[in-house]
């Protein structure tokens, strides 16, 4: 377990530092680590998702090379949030799991954009959102949507298998 | 219970994290972090600069795949054209050749194009797009600009049959230029021509001798080479002796002719080429 969860927040964190420039589409990339904590905390529950987040986060901060602990927070706060509402929520369907993702990625940025405001961050909610965050939640919404719809099929063919 | 406590843990975390680097320690706290991640970062950064690699090195390859059958097509095109183009200079060549022979001739001629050849031993012949509406008559001659092709023998609406000079039906008045022996060139069955019924007497042919149509008949115009002399049959004290010939005029190859249509009693020698019949 505890395997699983470093390699899957380490390797979210450092893919994303990595792979995430390749997937550029229009110079919007995805958040992988957040897509990683979501569905953590789907799995996992609020804690898993908690610490996930946090710990996703803190990698993201000091790759990123601005204030450590911003993202690691607002990650943690969906990684918590999603997980304890995640047994009220129907997240096999892909018409939750889109704009599901999109919603968190939007509430990310809210989050981070009013933590940063503590610190005196200059660039303007307008355009941060739709330049940055808007872009990337979509984003994210299609590409975890795909990535819970993989997870599901290898899920089904070990169940098949077994 | 217990998940208020991790995020509590955690928020508090957060916060402190925060703080210590709004009060200036922010430089010890990244660098001890990041020399955790850095070492695991840099070696996944190498792997992904493989993978990319690799990716890249499939691309080319891909490309290179592309641009090959691409290269190939345009090379198959290329020389599609090129064999058109050698074909038409060569046509051209040949039709130039054909209209310095119809400006010399002081005949009067109808250029033809041979649409059709009948090859087999027993009739050897060939149909230009020429007929009767275009006023060609049976026995009109018909030569290239080499010598000789032989005789119109058939005319139809839009087409007419000449007799090749190799058809074993055909019959020419002729003399070797060199001795001015007379004879009667005919064609043979394995499509070969043969001089026949030359005078022993006053002979002295040689090989190579070229041999010219003789005018006598009215049917060709005297001076037309017909062809070399390749062999001599002597047969002793025979009153006649044979000569076979090479003709003057790739028969096979020939694909363009002038018929003439006006009148044939001219010396159209000077119009020939002497000295290798082509």
């Amino acid at each position: 377990m505890k395997t699983l969860f470093v390699l899957t927040v380490f390797g979210g964190g450092l893919v994303h530092a990595t792979l995430a420039p390749a997937l550029r589409i229009a110079d919007v990339a995805p958040d992988i680590p957040l897509i990683v904590v979501i569905l953590l905390a789907l799995r996992r529950g609020p804690e898993f998702g908690c610490v996930a987040g946090f710990v996703a986060g803190l990698l993201q901060d000091v790759a990123a090379g601005g204030l450590i602990g911003v993202q690691a927070l607002t990650k943690s706060l969906v990684g918590f949030g999603l997980g304890a509402a995640g047994g009220r929520l129907r997240v096999t369907q892909p018409l939750v799991q889109v704009p599901g993702l999109v919603l968190l990625t939007v509430a990310e940025g809210v989050v981070r954009f009013t933590l940063l405001q503590l610190f005196r961050f200059p660039a303007p909610f307008g355009e941060l959102m739709t330049f940055v965050v808007l872009p990337q939640a979509l984003y994210n919404g299609f590409l975890g949507a795909a990535l819970v719809f993989a997870l599901a099929w290898t899920d089904a063919l070990k169940e098949r298998a077994t | 219970m217990r998940g208020v406590l991790v995020l509590g843990t955690v928020v508090a975390a957060c916060l402190l994290l925060l703080t210590v680097q709004t009060r200036g320690h922010s430089t010890p706290t990244a660098e001890a972090l990041a020399f955790i991640t850095t070492p695991i970062q840099s070696g996944l950064a190498k792997m992904n600069r493989a993978a990319v690699n690799v990716w890249s090195t499939y691309l080319d390859w891909k490309n290179v795949r592309a641009e090959n059958r691409r290269l190939r097509e345009e090379n198959q095109q290329l020389r599609v054209e090129s064999l058109q183009v050698t074909e038409t200079a060569m046509e051209n060549q040949r039709l130039r050749r054909l209209l310095a022979l119809q400006q010399r001739l002081p005949l009067a001629t109808l250029s033809a194009e041979i649409i059709a050849r009948e090859w087999g031993g027993w009739v050897r012949s060939l149909t230009v797009n020429r007929g009767r509406g275009d006023n060609v008559a049976r026995l009109t001659a018909v030569i290239s600009p080499e010598g000789l092709i032989g005789r119109v023998m058939e005319v139809r609406s839009g087409t007419s049959v000449i007799q090749v000079l190799t058809d074993p039906a055909s019959t020419v008045g002729a003399h070797v230029v060199r001795t001015r022996t007379a004879g009667i060139v005919e064609g043979e069955p394995r499509g070969t021509m043969r001089l026949k019924y030359m005078a022993r007497e006053g002979g002295g042919i040689q090989v190579g001798d070229l041999v010219v149509t003789s005018g006598a008949g009215g049917v060709f115009p005297r001076g037309i080479p017909i062809g070399r002399v390749r062999a001599i049959d002597d047969r002793g004290s025979a009153l006649f002796h044979y000569a076979v010939l090479a003709p003057v005029v790739d028969f096979a190859r020939v694909d363009e002719v002038l018929l003439l249509t006006g009148d044939t009693r001219h010396d159209v020698a000077a119009a020939f080429p002497r000295d290798g019949g082509g």
